[in-house]
């Protein structure tokens, strides 16, 4: 099976413009060869974002979505409206595109072009393949580089409840997936939820994750060793002089061990007060 | 109402303006490049920068009564020029940010600030 990248390359050659469905896991947009439009059923689309922030309303947009048609781009509409500035509707697209490409290209089902299907905002902003690519490199090595495994990625997101920090600094962002995080969600839900794009909620939780800020899985399964049984009470019997453990000079002082306080006068003091108030008992 | 490349071209209309990049802060992508930034590492400048504004956010935040920080804009005076970085909020990703380098000679930063400011409230409406 050709990868996506090669029929993708393939369909810019052909200034293809149609749909490349691939299976469940999300579709490209192509406007005369070029990317215009990705969407994944993981990541919040380009409607999620703007509505979940409040300031668009859903029927703001479903508006232009119906209204889009042949000659009438939907995104043309909205920013004609004056819902947002088109600046902002390129960046929200921008956003939302490569978002749901760095999840799509990592996709395995069989992809099906399908010429002449357009999507309802129209194209915003045009992608090369090899630039998708480039930057979906970029994303991944950024992402190990916060914290280099995926086991969080899909799991949910747990707060712990006490920190070893005595201080922490958040970006906004990692505000947001703390507040938002129900010990239920995983980062994928939380974007939805939060109308975040997904890719920058996983960045934020393995940022948290290498803060020491999340539960880590792998942690509570590593092997933690018993805590050591407690010594058993020394019996009042003849030997029992000789089974009181006592402390190797040689060995090393276990860990949190203090050193004792020896040699203070308050010490003696006390040892020959109580000397004193047992040979008055007697 | 401003789209993403017409701000980069007013941008780059600053007098004394020398490389213009507007950086996704979040991922620290370059989102549109002008000027002399064509030339360079693109990649490589906008990752910087969004690492040199995150360090500044931290160090600010740490050093503010409160503990929080928010940035206008950043001002940077090298050997080379002036920096100036402006992020923008945005409802529903991480911050854009502006970045504009200016020449140290023909630059006048208040009349830059200024052009900033009037052409950041055309691009986002928050």
């Amino acid at each position: 099976m050709p990868s996506v990248e090669s029929i993708l390359s393939g369909l810019a050659g052909d200034r293809a413009t149609g749909a490349l469905r691939m299976g469940r896991a999300g579709t490209f947009y192509l406007t005369e060869g070029r990317v215009t439009y990705a969407e994944t059923s993981v990541c919040p689309r380009v409607e999620d974002l703007l509505t979940a922030s409040g300031r668009i309303s859903a029927y703001a947009v479903r508006q232009a979505r119906q209204g889009a048609g042949e000659e009438c781009r939907g995104g043309d509409r909205l920013v004609e409206r004056g819902v947002l500035t088109r600046g902002e509707l390129e960046f929200c697209v921008l956003g939302a595109v490569l978002d749901a490409v760095f999840f799509l290209f990592r996709a395995s089902a069989r992809p099906r072009f399908r010429p002449g299907e357009r999507h309802w905002l129209g194209p915003q902003w045009y992608f090369d393949v090899t630039g998708l690519l480039r930057e979906c490199k970029r994303r991944r090595a950024q992402l190990d580089q916060a914290w280099p495994s995926p086991e969080l990625d899909t799991l949910p997101v747990v707060p712990m409840g006490r920190i070893h920090a005595q201080r922490v600094l958040l970006t906004a962002l990692q505000w947001e997936v703390l507040v938002g995080a129900d010990c239920t969600a995983t980062p994928a839900e939380l974007a939805r939820k939060l109308g975040r794009p997904a890719y920058s909620v996983l960045l934020a939780v393995r940022q948290l994750a290498a803060a020491g800020l999340l539960r880590v899985p792998e942690r509570e399964h590593r092997t933690v060793p018993a805590p050591p049984a407690p010594a058993p009470l020394p019996r009042r019997d003849d030997g029992a002089r000789e089974k009181l453990p006592g402390r190797d000079p040689g060995a090393a002082p276990a860990p949190g061990w203090i050193p004792r306080t020896t040699g203070d006068p308050a010490d003696v003091s006390l040892l020959i007060r109580l000397k004193n108030a047992l040979e008055a008992l007697t | 109402m401003l789209g993403i490349e017409e701000c980069l071209t007013e941008v780059m209309g600053i007098p004394g303006a020398l490389d213009a990049i507007l950086i996704d802060q979040t991922s620290g992508m370059a989102v549109a490049v002008g000027g002399g930034s064509r030339h360079v590492d693109t990649e490589k400048s906008a990752a910087g920068l969004s690492e040199a504004l995150r360090a500044t956010l931290d160090g600010l935040a740490v050093t503010s009564a409160a503990g929080t920080a928010r940035i206008r804009e950043m001002i940077v005076t090298a050997d080379d020029g002036h920096h100036l970085l402006r992020p923008l909020e945005t409802v529903f990703d991480g911050p854009l940010v502006i970045y504009v380098k200016l020449d140290l000679e023909r630059a006048n930063l208040a009349l830059a600030l200024h052009r900033l400011h009037s052409l950041s409230g055309r691009l986002i409406t928050t």
